[in-house]
């Protein structure tokens, strides 16, 4: 009988060891791990997104925008120029792309020279269609990146960059 | 505790034993064969490598100045990377077919989980009892399938940068002897002259201004270049730039060089 | 003099044993290259340690100059490497070191499988072994970014860009490393931290451990 009884309570002391032991752990790591992985869960910062003109200023030609954003890398904040070639199809369907290449990063031009309807890259004759499509057998292989956009008061937004899944086309 | 014989006695009221052992190296007859005691034979000849490990260690250091490149531009998209060494073959894998696009998940996760799970496991999957490389030839026939792919996948890493990227290969800079000044910080109120306000393909790099994109910053590219050699580089191109990229006639060329080499 | 203060050390502490067995245990022939030169395939283990040492003093100092920022990582690498007396020394060490350690550390691991060292009686310290090779790559991939410099950054883009590709977990681990969204100022502090306390922290566990095996199982017997 005596024998039993101390073996539970040296297993409710071992039980009691725990608890306690977890709770000082818990109470120690917690705070530490919410710490840690606050950029993890924090709303990201960059989602406002800019008016850059009219709607109506927009056609089926492709017009170049540039527009300011302001971009937070923890405690340093800077403005940034960014730009953007808008068009606008006759549903009123607005696509905006990104003017950088896909290849190495250059910055592509409207209807240069002989490149006429085409998105052209100087560097290396990076070439892409109307809709940011890249022509294949030219360097790039991906199409050009989309802004999202939104139309608010006849007003023109710009949001964040995201990838074109366009298919390369021959041309 | 609780094991003490009750004769023991400690020093003091403390748990330390008052009985001494004398602090003698046991005589050298007590090493069978070959064997040597650590301290101090083994260790003086573990030691004797170590330094002459350490004075070519150190004249690597001396004679090879670590790199360092231009300070991190997030901007400078022309900058093409290359992880450092001993990840290149799990960076190379990921340019195969069967390894990128769909198949992504193969490099990043499959096949390096694999590997790696296996070569943690290794005591268990090869349990066998016998030691020497021959006697298990599955055991070492993997390894050393697997050194061969991680040297080549190394090689080819390396070779295919070397041979598309010449100029940033990460290699060349020294910090010391660096070549590569720093970024020179863009003149935001620099006008070029017409002759540069002409060429639109190099304002595609370099900036309606010169004042850098993709490419290099050339608002003081005469300070570093005279027009020969300026001229040769818009001809011929230089490291990500193309050649042939001026349009217009050999005068042209020759008074753009010197305009920029008048910039300093 | 030293033998007094070792005296009243060992009356107060009872070190001898202790210091007897480190010194005095038993270096097979079959590990000594003074008899078998084969035998230097042995030495890698040891090796992989030294560098390790040298990387933790080298790396120790170099912070008394390095400052974990954007704005001021890059130039205060530059000042410490031209500017500062034996600095390029300090940085090669560290940065040669890193390179070295590895080299050493893959020998010494094929060494062990080669002779099968890892079989029972040893499995445990082999997996040991194994953390140790992680946390150092690990070390390897927060240090590389330290410089920020134009290498450092790119590198640790696609580092992270692959991690990013992972299914699942990939996009946390991601954004848990990058803290945030883009590589920048967290980042760098983040991976500071990292390479500096987490990482190291780790490290020094794990060659505990490795060691204190080592010295309680013997050295694998001649093939």
């Amino acid at each position: 009988m005596s024998e039993k009884r101390e073996i539970s309570r040296r297993t409710f002391l071992n039980y009691a060891l725990m608890g306690t032991g977890g709770f000082l752990a818990a109470g120690m790591i917690t705070p530490m791990i919410r710490f840690a992985v606050d950029p993890l869960l924090k709303h990201s910062a960059g989602g406002d997104k800019v008016a850059v003109g009219s709607i109506d200023e927009f056609g089926a030609e492709p017009k170049r925008v540039e527009f300011k954003v302001h971009t937070k890398d923890g405690w340093y904040e800077s403005e940034s120029v960014l730009a953007a070639w808008v068009t606008k199809n006759d549903k009123g369907e607005v696509t905006a792309l990104s003017p950088v290449c896909k290849h190495l990063g250059c910055t592509v031009d409207w209807n240069k020279g002989e490149h006429e309807n085409e998105y052209f890259c100087p560097c290396h004759m990076g070439r892409y269609k109307i809709d940011g499509a890249h022509v294949l057998g030219t360097p790039p292989t991906k199409s050009l990146d989309l802004y999202e956009t939104e139309v608010k008061d006849g007003k023109l937004y710009l949001g964040k960059i995201k990838p074109n899944p366009l298919p390369g086309v021959t041309g | 505790m609780a094991k003490h014989d009750k004769d023991a006695t400690f020093v003091g009221d403390s748990r330390i034993s008052a009985k001494r052992i004398p602090n003698i190296a046991p005589s050298y007859s007590e090493f069978p064969g070959k064997s040597e005691p650590f301290w101090p034979n083994f260790l003086l000849k573990e030691w004797m490598v170590a330094a002459v490990c350490l004075v070519g260690y150190l004249l690597l250091t001396v004679s090879h100045p670590s790199p360092l490149t231009d300070k991190a531009n997030p901007n400078d998209t022309s900058f093409v990377p290359l992880p450092d060494w001993y990840f290149l073959f799990l960076y190379q894998m990921l340019k195969y077919p069967w390894a990128s696009g769909d198949w992504v998940v193969f490099g990043t996760i499959i096949f390096p989980g694999v590997a790696f799970t296996a070569l943690v496991l290794a005591p268990w999957l090869d349990a066998g009892k016998d030691r020497r490389p021959k006697k298990r030839p599955v055991a070492t026939g993997i390894m050393l399938l697997s050194l061969i792919g991680i040297f080549y996948l190394t090689w080819a890493a390396n070779d295919e940068h070397s041979r598309l990227h010449p100029s940033n290969g990460g290699h060349s800079a020294g910090g010391a002897t660096a070549p590569a000044a720093p970024a020179e910080k863009a003149d935001s109120s620099f006008k070029p002259d017409a002759v540069w306000t002409a060429q639109t393909s190099c304002q595609g790099c370099h900036g309606v201004n010169m004042e850098g994109v993709a490419g290099p910053n050339l608002q003081k590219v005469g300070s570093k270049l005279d027009a020969n050699q300026i001229a040769d580089i818009i001809k011929n191109g230089k490291g990500g730039m193309p050649p042939g990229m001026f349009q217009g006639s050999d005068d042209d060329l020759k008074k753009l060089a010197e305009y920029m080499a008048s910039l300093k | 003099m030293l033998q007094k203060m070792y005296d009243w050390v060992d009356e107060r502490l009872n070190i001898t044993p202790m210091w007897r067995d480190l010194a005095d245990h038993e270096v097979p022939e079959h590990v000594n290259p003074a008899h078998h030169f084969s035998a230097f395939v042995y030495c890698f283990g040891g090796l992989t340690f030294f560098i390790t040492v040298i990387q933790i003093l080298s790396g120790m100092f170099l912070t008394m100059y390095y400052v974990p920022d954007i704005i001021n990582a890059y130039e205060s690498v530059k000042y410490l490497q031209n500017e500062v007396a034996f600095g390029v020394i300090v940085r090669g060490m560290h940065h040669w070191g890193a390179s070295l350690v590895i080299v050493m550390m893959f020998l010494h691991t094929l060494r062990v499988f080669f002779t099968g060292a890892y079989k029972k009686p040893r499995e445990l310290n082999w997996v040991v072994g194994m953390l140790i090779f992680f946390v150092m790559l690990g070390l390897g991939f927060t240090g590389y970014l330290l410089p920020w410099d134009n290498t450092a950054y790119f590198a640790t883009k696609v580092g992270l860009e692959i991690a990013n590709s992972v299914p699942v977990i990939g996009p946390y681990a991601k954004a848990l490393l990058t803290g945030g969204d883009i590589v920048g100022a967290q980042t760098l502090s983040r991976f500071f931290a990292i390479h500096v306390f987490f990482l190291p922290g780790a490290l020094l566990g794990l060659l505990g451990a490795h060691f204190v095996m080592i010295r309680a199982q013997g050295i694998s017997g001649p093939l």
